[in-house]
């Protein structure tokens, strides 16, 4: 174990002080660059805080719409298997094999990326 | 980039040739921004031109002489463009194939343009304008310019095969992507009654503007030929409306004001319907562009905290999509 402040924390340290005190060191027409770095690390320390959730939530998600079951990853296995299971269902979607279903695979998948949403960008789906 | 002293002496030469005296010693200075092309600032004494060229390892969707083909015709339909003075093919002046311009004097960078007081007049102006601009760049006939890729069948076709292929090179899955794309398909317009010349990339960021306006749309590198409606439907996704999400062209003003200044110039008005299959399709193309860009990052091709945090920006354009397709 680490000592405390823990990633996020840090995460949260760096953002706060790169919106702030760097910006403000930086020349105006690259101040831009820096906000992309202290969003990021704000996006980061919020992925951090979710953990495996959402990515245990997309492989039941997609394994549903793909109309496949299987057991439940590990946690640390959580976002490998989420990418496994949206490559078999983008190749099913793909070739048409859900055109039948396809308004209730688009309502699905929209909580897939309101999921991502909260983490990269909260507020974008309200 | 290196040899930034022997291109500013082929610079000087090229404009003491295209105007007839030597400007004397010329200094560059790069513009950021375009991604798939160098630009570069020549500033000699009073006289400001800008030099567009190829990256040396340059692969150009649209090469360098059919883009300058491209502006010269846009110049004639009375569309604001910078004025192109000479052109040099690889190997020449420019080393990379490239051509020198007119500077146009005015602002592009998107949350300045929208934030400062002093563009509070152009904000007015600018959505009706740009209608005026894109019925003039429409009405061009894209087969007529030497160069410029026309769609052999229905465009609507071509841009989900496009983008499928796209999203493919890259190798992410992206499930919302997939379906949005699947509707697209399933869901295409008529061709339009006549293709025109597409700008395919006409948003905030490609114009340069003054305190009164439009003084010039730039970056042509993505023109084809195509559906009018594309145009239409990329300059308003949500994304370029940099946050003032109510107003869909440029984050300034309305549909109805660029729809009714394109028709007053000539445009044939594309049905709601239609633009509402490009404003999706110009969010599957956003979607894709930032997992390519992205992409390019882990692949090394351009190492870039930038590029990289575009992998978190697909979201964005996904659900949009998701709106406009459920």
């Amino acid at each position: 174990m680490q000592d405390r402040p823990t990633a996020p924390e840090l995460l949260d340290a760096m953002a706060a002080q790169l919106f702030t005190e760097v910006r403000s060191w930086v020349p105006r027409e690259r101040r831009f660059q820096v906000l992309v770095l202290a969003n990021l690390c704000a996006v980061i320390a919020r992925e951090l805080r979710a953990g495996a959730t959402p990515s245990l939530a997309d492989v039941a998600l997609f394994r549903e719409l793909a109309g496949v079951a299987g057991p439940a990853p590990a946690p640390e296995e959580a976002n490998a298997e989420a990418g496994e299971a949206a490559r078999e269902l983008a190749w099913l979607i793909r070739r048409g094999s859900l055109d039948g279903e396809l308004a209730e695979v688009i309502a699905g998948l929209r909580e897939h990326v309101r999921r991502k949403l909260e983490i990269a960008r909260p507020g974008y789906a309200d | 980039m290196e040899d930034l002293g022997r291109l500013a002496e082929g610079v000087r030469a090229a404009v003491a040739d295209a105007t007839g005296s030597d400007p004397g010693a010329v200094e560059l200075r790069p513009i950021p921004g375009g991604a798939s092309r160098e630009t570069l600032l020549a500033e000699a004494g009073q006289r400001r031109y800008v030099l567009r060229r190829d990256p040396p390892e340059a692969e150009s969707a649209v090469p360098m002489a059919t883009e300058v083909r491209v502006i010269e015709a846009a110049a004639s339909a009375g569309v604001a463009v910078p004025a192109p003075l000479h052109f040099e093919p690889a190997g020449g002046r420019f080393e990379t194939a490239g051509y020198l311009m007119e500077h146009v004097e005015g602002e592009s960078v998107a949350p300045r343009l929208l934030r400062r007081d002093q563009f509070a007049g152009a904000r007015q102006r600018l959505p009706a304008q740009l209608g005026e601009a894109l019925a003039r760049i429409h009405s061009i006939d894209a087969s007529g310019v030497q160069g410029v890729v026309v769609p052999d069948g229905d465009p609507a076709l071509a841009a989900c095969e496009l983008w499928e292929a796209t999203l493919d090179e890259v190798g992410e899955p992206l499930p919302a992507v997939e379906a949005g794309l699947r509707w697209l398909r399933l869901n295409r317009p008529s061709p339009p009654a006549r293709q025109g010349l597409v700008h395919g990339d006409f948003r905030l960021g490609n114009f340069i503007v003054d305190g009164d306006g439009l003084a010039a749309v730039i970056d042509w590198e993505l023109c084809h030929g195509g559906d009018p409606a594309e145009d239409v439907g990329w300059l308003t996704i949500r994304s370029w409306r940099f946050g003032n999400d109510e107003r869909p062209v440029a984050g300034m003003g309305g549909l109805e004001e660029l729809l009714a200044a394109y028709e007053a110039a000539g445009g044939a008005r594309p049905d709601p319907e239609r633009l509402r299959w490009w404003e999706a399709m110009g969010n599957v193309k956003w979607a894709v562009i930032c997992a390519r860009q992205a992409h390019d990052h882990l692949t090394g091709v351009r190492p870039s905290a930038e590029l990289a945090s575009l992998g978190r920006r697909i979201c964005e354009p996904e659900w949009d999509l998701l709106e406009l397709v459920g």
